[in-house]
């Protein structure tokens, strides 16, 4: 079938439909019924002219003027003096208004919290399924640094979130899960729909969760969470709302126990590494004649971007980034060593600094036997899986100043040197990936996964845009492993990884859209490029969990260009072969149209095959969300057997770690 | 380029040809693969060598003992259990294996390991794993 018999019958199907009909449009038999026997004669020798002149246009997908005028609604922060008091959940949204939590995305349910934390002013995002909102503000963390909350309602709401929450865990992101839970009072008793025990549920989930049930204590265990969000290693906590505590009034602060600000419940004050330790730790980089810090997610968490890079060209250490986002040490600087994995075995000495993730010695490319350094704001964690040969507690701001004031001034021309080559290798590698890729995508007519990332990244880093303007993430299975080789980190919160530790397959575009809020807002590293737009690269499998979120971004005018790898499969269908009456598990109907789905949506949709389609898809996707502020989903149609080197090397390849590209640590 | 810095080509007595080589060829058969001899002895360094490499290359798929027992791909192949190879049990199959890919699912590592000496070496601790009886005899260091 052809593109424009393609488009007849869909406008045929829209047209039969009644979704979003208005009530005035007449049915073809009201039509009928309604005309005389003649007029319906010549009505049906020229049927199609009589429906065009009477059938109503269907509408346009619009943003309700609701939706903007509330936005531009005043704040309000609920006061004691009001008359009524205060309820219980302005109480949480006052404490979260004071602690800065950078953003909210929900889904409706849990609605006093959620309308209090919106009336407050705090940044809120409405969406359309608990589990993304939930990875939304995950993305809106990695690329900020910021604590962002999600909400959903008690029941199926709150259990939509679980994976997305295990997402953040693994990553440890500072998000505040948020839900409502019927009531104190009907506890155990299977009351109306919704009941469920959430705090077991999220048990090796989170960092701390709680059941609120008592509600002059809803401050209290504000101070609890925001205590927990902000020290320490992050991670995930979870707070459910009877609503006893949500609905409970107060008229002056006495009533509530342990009221008092953010100064009084916790601290800002910070580990500093013993004299000894970071003597030691001196002694030990100044003496290494190879020295890589591994710079974590504390790295980026504490914003200690700047004493990095310091230490690092003081004493010409390299150094590679790790973690969920990437950026706190630019790729192209020629400490780098993110694209210099080759290097990594003559390395002599490895400092990690706030990998919380820690992989097991050997698990990553360096040599054995290389002594190792750890720097954690905890020492409970120090010394598991990797031998130290010196743990220090510290946090990490703290500790990279220090080194950056203490190491002496030195010069290791042959290590960098080393760099440089291992970098140069690589790169040659990756051209010799997109030469193949571009024989595999003329001889099929489809585009290939590496053509696709070469094509992103020339367009983003070698083009008229500011190579360090656009966030980007990546997602999905073969174009996941291949677009991360290809994306470039130039400046803090530059590069979201999406599957990080976890693996999961769908949070990438929600993720992207919540990265998307960030960039809009202009939080923290983001503020010199708000407004620019986000990329996404993901697959069709992972499209799946998120697209829907695509009316979320268009409602609230962020603009993503969403790259969407359409190979007609699950990425592990090769699991499938020699095995009979497996493959059908493994496939999706061929040729599936993404791009139509988020025309639907509200966005914009481009559908490709060759590279040059791709590129001048690309080209005008990102014009028009730069300057429209209006999505698009570029469907590019591959090929399934891309993942298998068999008949198409080199086929998928998982990356090496650390590296660009990293997935598990 | 089939044949790329090919260092020596000896007739064996039964007509064969027995591919002793520093880079093996840029291509190979399956029946070149079964030909190639290793340059790299079987012996205690290279199979320590080839641990490092197969512990940050080949764990995610085969498992940190070779069992794979790990749930990221469905077939991936017991390494302990030679009977269970579906590419070939020869040092050349194996070393081809690696190097160029195998089956659906198994990639050519050619482009992260590019050192050939060092899939060698990896050849030699895949067949460390095997079962005593088995394995080849452990030659001294350096021959």
């Amino acid at each position: 079938m052809s593109e424009n018999q393609n488009r007849e019958v869909q406008k045929t199907n829209a047209s039969a439909g009644a979704a979003g009909e208005p009530e005035s449009r007449p049915s073809r038999r009201g039509l009928f019924a309604s005309l005389g026997a003649g007029a319906a004669a010549a009505a049906l020798v020229n049927p199609g002219k009589i429906f065009a002149a009477t059938t109503p246009p269907i509408p346009s997908i619009r943003i309700p003027k609701e939706v903007t005028d509330t936005l531009a609604e005043a704040t309000h922060v609920g006061d004691f003096s009001e008359k009524g008091g205060i309820t219980g959940a302005e109480v949480f949204a006052k404490s979260c208004k004071d602690e800065d939590l950078a953003a909210l995305f929900c889904c409706p349910g849990n609605y006093q919290i959620i309308n209090a934390i919106s009336a407050a002013g705090i940044p809120a995002f409405g969406g359309r399924s608990e589990g993304s909102m939930t990875s939304a503000a995950d993305g809106f963390s990695r690329c900020t640094g910021e604590v962002t909350a999600c909400s959903g309602t008690e029941g199926p709401g709150f259990t939509n979130m679980i994976m997305n929450i295990a997402v953040a865990h693994r990553a440890r992101t500072p998000l505040l899960v948020l839900a409502s839970n019927v009531t104190i009072a009907t506890d155990d008793r299977e009351y109306f729909i919704q009941t469920g025990y959430q705090q077991p549920t999220t048990e090796g989930l989170k960092k701390y969760g709680k059941r609120l049930i008592a509600p002059d204590r809803v401050h209290e265990y504000a101070a609890y969470a925001f205590r927990n969000l902000k020290t320490g290693v992050p991670g995930p906590v979870h707070l459910d709302f009877p609503g006893e505590i949500y609905r409970a009034r107060f008229t002056e602060a006495s009533q509530l126990k342990e009221y008092y600000g953010k100064e009084k419940y916790r601290s800002e004050s910070r580990p500093h590494p013993a004299p000894k330790d970071l003597a030691q730790a001196v002694d030990m980089i100044n003496r290494a004649e190879r020295p890589v810090i591994v710079a974590g997610h504390g790295v980026f968490f504490r914003k200690a971007w700047e004493p990095l890079m310091v230490a690092a060209e003081k004493n010409d250490i390299a150094v590679v980034t790790s973690g969920p986002m990437r950026g706190h040490f630019p790729d192209e600087h020629r400490l780098s060593a993110s694209l210099s994995p080759d290097a990594f075995m003559s390395a002599d000495l490895v400092v990690f600094v706030g990998q919380y993730s820690m992989p097991t010695k050997q698990e990553w490319r360096f040599n054995p036997e290389a002594k190792a350094i750890r720097v954690n704001p905890t020492g409970e964690d120090l010394g598991r899986n990797w031998p130290l040969d010196l743990g220090i507690v510290s946090d990490e701001a703290a500790f990279l100043e220090g080194l950056a004031s203490d190491l002496p001034q030195k010069k290791r021309d042959t290590w960098v040197g080393e760099l440089a080559s291992a970098r140069q290798k690589y790169e040659k590698r990756l051209l010799d990936e997109y030469e193949q890729g571009v024989k595999h995508s003329q001889a099929t007519n489809t585009v290939h996964q590496a053509v696709v990332c070469k094509e992103v990244h020339d367009f983003l880093y070698k083009g008229n845009i500011d190579p360090k303007q656009t966030v980007t993430g990546w997602g999905g299975w073969t174009i996941g492993n291949c677009g991360a080789r290809w994306l470039r980190a130039y400046r803090p919160g530059q590069e979201v990884n999406c599957p990080y530790q976890y693996s999961a397959v769908g949070p990438d575009l929600a993720m992207m859209i919540g990265a998307g809020a960030a960039v809009q807002l202009g939080v923290g590293p983001q503020a010199p490029y708000k407004g620019a737009p986000v990329l996404v690269l993901t697959s069709d499998a992972g499209i799946t969990y998120s697209m829907f979120e695509l009316d979320t971004a268009a409602k609230y005018k962020i603009p993503i260009v969403c790259v969407v790898f359409n190979n007609n499969a699950w990425g592990m269908w090769p699991s499938a072969v020699g095995t009979p009456r497996s493959m059908h598990m493994y496939l999706f109907q061929e040729n599936l149209r993404y791009d139509k789905m988020a025309e639907g949506l509200g966005a914009r949709g481009e559908y490709v095959r060759t590279q040059d389609e791709f590129r001048r898809a690309l080209k005008t996707s990102y014009e028009v969300a730069a300057k429209e502020r209006v999505s698009t989903l570029i469907n590019v149609q591959a090929l399934k057997e891309f993942t298998s080197g068999k008949d198409y090397p080199p086929g998928n390849i998982i990356n090496p770690e650390p590296s660009v590209g990293a997935l598990a640590h | 380029m089939y044949l790329k810095r090919w260092g020596a080509i000896a007739l064996l007595a039964g007509g064969g040809v027995l591919l002793v080589s520093g880079d093996a060829p840029a291509k190979l058969t399956r029946e070149d693969a079964q030909k190639l001899k290793s340059p790299v002895a079987y012996s205690k360094k290279s199979i320590a060598r080839g641990r490092v490499i197969f512990m940050q290359n080949c764990t995610s798929c085969h498992g940190e003992n070779g069992k794979a027992e790990g749930s990221l791909v469905a077939d991936a192949t017991d390494l302990t259990s030679p009977q269970l190879y579906k590419s070939g049990t020869s040092e050349g199959e194996i070393f081809h294996s690696v190097r160029d890919g195998a089956g659906d699912q198994m990639p050519a590592f050619k482009g992260q390991l590019d050192n050939e000496t060092d899939i060698w070496n990896l050849v030699n601790f895949i067949r460390s794993l095997w079962p005593e009886g088995q394995r080849p005899a452990v030659q001294e260091d350096g021959k």
